[in-house]
This record gives structure tokens, sequence and C-alpha cells, in this order.
């Protein structure tokens, strides 16, 4: 699967980044950055599925 | 008659229009039946108001609120909704018009206007600011050893917050109280001071109290308004003057309405987290304990703070096509409860889900809601939460009730109204 931050949803929060720190970061505008938007698999993707869950805003969509 | 004495609630005995259930403390009995027995439950139309499914199951909340397409806020966001034109008139006047009663794509565009003022690096900017205003609160008790928790500490810590932000000064503050109390607790009789006194605790007098509260405000704030456009000064009505939706700047009626929404949110929501907080963890003196003892624990225990007390009790949601939830078929038109108190102690989520339990891991509460609607105001009401329980426990580590907590009367707003406490007074 591969991953996506709606920017207009975004607020912030950080639970993406506390989640699955290797796929987001959170950029200096409070936003969240995807530092892996490639096919994801295994253990990596995973934890982006639980950020997708986590996250307050269902700002992050998965393809 | 207390629980005990009367003969145990059954599903046919559950009736969530009924505020005096939620004011005697019985309103957890009714969720744990209908999260058991019937998840998707309908309350009948009355003479006076229309009928609504209720939602208790985590999963079902989590459904309708991902999905803002199909479960619209633009035509209400409370289970009441009166039947008789000129009530429901009056009842749906804020309807479209306000972050929370608006759908995509204009709330989207209006929510962004603010919410940079609320992620969680702007909200920790204020932790200096938000201590600063906690220590002057309970220096006002510190001498006396006892306090009524909820008019002395509770209220005034948000309530300072949040008028600070939207440039109220300090001698409107009782009065942005008041009426706070008037909108969301209509249906209270402590709170329907307009009406004569024999005829508190009717329908009509909830009608008149919240329509009277929505209008005092409105007035205060039209007054706040004209002065800001003569002169800004550095507050959020400022903010709002000058701020435009793709070019097109916001109406009078728009901000009035904005900063209708952010006292209430502001101020009502975190005053009752803290009281019914701080009652939780009296009553669970074992819980209580081991957060004085360690309290790096805190910031877990304000989570369970959340879960446990889920101060917002419902939000409301119209059905904008025939659809299901969980396999249950709700219609066009039809209005859906969601019951945060009710998911958030979901056994299929939360284990030992009524046990409150300061060190719960994982807690996936939502009582801040999710998604579209994703309460605004959560950061700040967390920090507010963490930087009251470290003051208290440090100035009154020998906090205890000193008698029973008196309730809101709503179905709404998840209140309390009075909660005395004891400490051994500051020499």
């Amino acid at each position: 699967m591969k991953v996506h931050v709606n920017t207009d949803m975004c607020e912030g929060h950080g639970k993406c980044e506390m989640a699955a720190p290797e796929v987001f970061k959170l950029g200096p505008d409070d936003v969240s950055i995807v530092l892996m938007p490639g096919e994801l698999t295994g253990e990596i993707a995973a934890k982006a599925e639980r950020a997708i869950r986590l996250c307050p805003r269902q700002a992050i969509s998965a393809t | 008659m207390t629980a005990a004495e009367r003969s145990p609630m059954t599903l046919a005995d559950i009736n969530m229009n009924d505020e005096e259930m939620f004011e005697r403390g019985e309103s957890h009995e009714a969720f744990r039946i209908l999260r058991k027995k019937d998840r998707v439950h309908w309350t009948p139309a009355t003479e006076h108001v229309k009928g609504y499914w209720n939602l208790t199951k985590y999963e079902d909340v989590l459904f309708v609120s991902r999905h803002p397409e199909l479960f619209s806020s633009e035509r209400g966001i409370v289970a009441f909704e009166p039947i008789n034109e000129e009530d429901f008139n009056a009842a749906a006047n804020g309807n479209g018009k306000m972050l929370i009663t608006m759908d995509p794509p204009r709330h989207v565009k209006l929510r962004r206007l603010v919410n940079k003022g609320f992620t969680p690096r702007a909200v920790n900017e204020m932790e200096p600011h938000i201590r600063e205003i906690t220590t002057t609160i309970l220096d006002k008790i510190a001498k006396k050893g006892s306090a009524d928790f909820v008019l002395d500490v509770a209220s005034q810590i948000p309530l300072a917050v949040i008028c600070g932000m939207m440039g109220v000064e300090e001698k409107d503050w009782a009065l942005m109280f008041q009426l706070t109390n008037k909108v969301l607790g209509p249906g209270d009789p402590e709170y329907q001071t307009d009406v004569p006194e024999e005829q508190r605790g009717t329908p009509e007098a909830a009608m008149l109290t919240g329509n009277m509260g929505t209008m005092q405000m409105f007035g205060f704030f039209a007054q706040m308004l004209m002065a800001r456009r003569t002169e800004r000064r550095d507050d959020l009505i400022s903010l709002l003057c000058e701020s435009d939706i793709e070019g097109e700047a916001l109406s009078d009626e728009d901000i009035l309405w904005f900063c209708f929404l952010l006292i209430l949110a502001g101020n009502e929501t975190t005053r009752n987290a803290m009281t019914g907080g701080l009652l939780a963890l009296c009553e669970n003196p074992d819980e209580k304990a081991k957060l004085q003892a360690d309290m790096s624990l805190l910031p877990s225990a304000v989570e369970e703070v959340l879960r446990y007390v889920s101060p917002v009790m419902h939000m409301a949601r119209n059905v904008m096509q025939d659809t299901e939830i969980n396999g249950h078929p709700v219609k066009k038109d039809e209005r859906v409860v969601m019951w945060y108190p009710a998911i958030n102690r979901d056994e299929d989520v939360f284990p030992e889900a009524e046990r409150f339990d300061i060190t719960r891991s994982p807690n996936e509460h939502l009582a801040f809601g999710i998604g579209e609607h994703f309460c605004l105001g959560a950061g700040f009401a967390r920090l507010e939460l963490k930087v009251l329980y470290e003051e208290l426990f440090r100035r009154f580590p020998d906090i205890e009730l000193a008698g029973p907590a008196e309730r809101l009367r709503s179905t709404f707003i998840g209140g309390i109204k009075h909660l005395p406490v004891k400490f051994t007074p500051e020499a």
C-alpha cells in the first residue's frame, strides 16, 4: 500500500509520527510529511495502518 | 429512590430523552444495556420532539464520524429536535453557520482560518500562561481549606484561557459563565433564572432559558465586534475581522456565531472534564495514590479522565441518503445520535471498560470525536487538565470530597454543577 496525507485536513497532532516514525514526520509548518511515498509492506505497512486509524482528523489515506 | 432500591433497568425502561436519568447518574446503566441488546436503538418521537437513532458501539460511531458525506452536521448536532415550528426555528438558528454545524467543503476552509492557534505546537507555547492562570485561581482557595471545586476552580481556568484568547475582559468573565450555563444547560432549573421560580423545570422554561442565553451572548459579542472593527487588538475577534475565505470577508453574523461556539466549547467542556476527573480520582483512591506517587503517569491519567468522563455526551448527525450502520438500515432525513460516554466504555475496545485505570494503554478513546469535526480545542483541554492536576496535587495533596457531586440536568453535557472539596489549608 501507499499512503497519502490530505494537507487540508492535517492539523499537526503528530499521532502518525508516533505510530510510524519511518513513514511520517511533522514538518516545520505543523503538517505531516510522508517520508516513504512508495509501496509499504510488512511491519512498516502495519505501523502506517495504525497511523491511519489514530489520525484525529482522519487525514491519511491508503491506496 | 437509589439505584439499589429500585428494580434493575431493562431495555423497555430506557428513554434517552429523560434528562433526569442523566442528572441521577444512571446513564451508564442504560448505555450498558443498549451496547449489549440494541446497538442501533430508536427513541420514538414524543408530542414535543422528533425521534432518533442512538449509537452506543465504538465501531458504529467511528463509521458515522468518518463519513460526513452520509451523515451531515448542517441540520443540527444535538438529539433535541422540536416538532413545534417556532421552537424548531429557534433551535435551528445556528445550523450551517458554525464550524460544529457545517459540512465540508466550507467547514475545512473556515476551520483553517483559526486552526494554527490550536495545533499542539501552538498550545504548548501557552503552558507558562496557563500555569500562571491556574496558580492565581488556586491561590484564592489556598487558605480556606475548602471550596466548591466547580465554581472556584474548574470553571475558572478554562474561562480565563478562552476569554483571554478571544479578548473578553475580566470584568465580563462571570457573565460569560452565566450565559454559557443558560445555553448549554437550559433544562436545569438552577440556570433558569429568567423564569419565575414556580415555572422552572418545564420544557417551556428550558426553551426560554436557552433562547435568552443565546440572545444575550449575541448582544455581548455584537458590541465587542463593533469595538474591534473600529480599533483592532491582539485577539481572536480582531483576527476574524481581518479574515476572508477565498477573498470574501467573514460577515458580522459569521463572526458572531464563531464567538458563540468558541466561548461555549472553550469553557463548559474542560470544566466538566476537570471536575469529573477529580471525582473519579477521589472515588478510586488507589488510582489517586498511584498518580500522586508518580506524577509521570499524568499524561496517561488525563487520557483516562477524558475516556471515563466524556463530558460532551453526544453529537447528532442527519442521514443524507438511505444507508446502513452495522447492517442496520437508517433512512434519509433521520437523525443519528453518537453517545461518547457509551462508546468509550465499549468492552470490545477497552478491556474492563467500566474500571477507572490511569495506566490504561492503549487508550484510543473518542472523547474529542474523530475526523472532520475532531475537537479543535483538544490540545488546550489536555494541557489545562495536566497543569491543573500538577498544581492541585502539589499544593493540596490531601484534597478529598466534602459532599456529593450535583449533576447537570442535561442529555448533552455530562456536567457537574457543584463539587464540595476539602484539604489542609496553606499556611
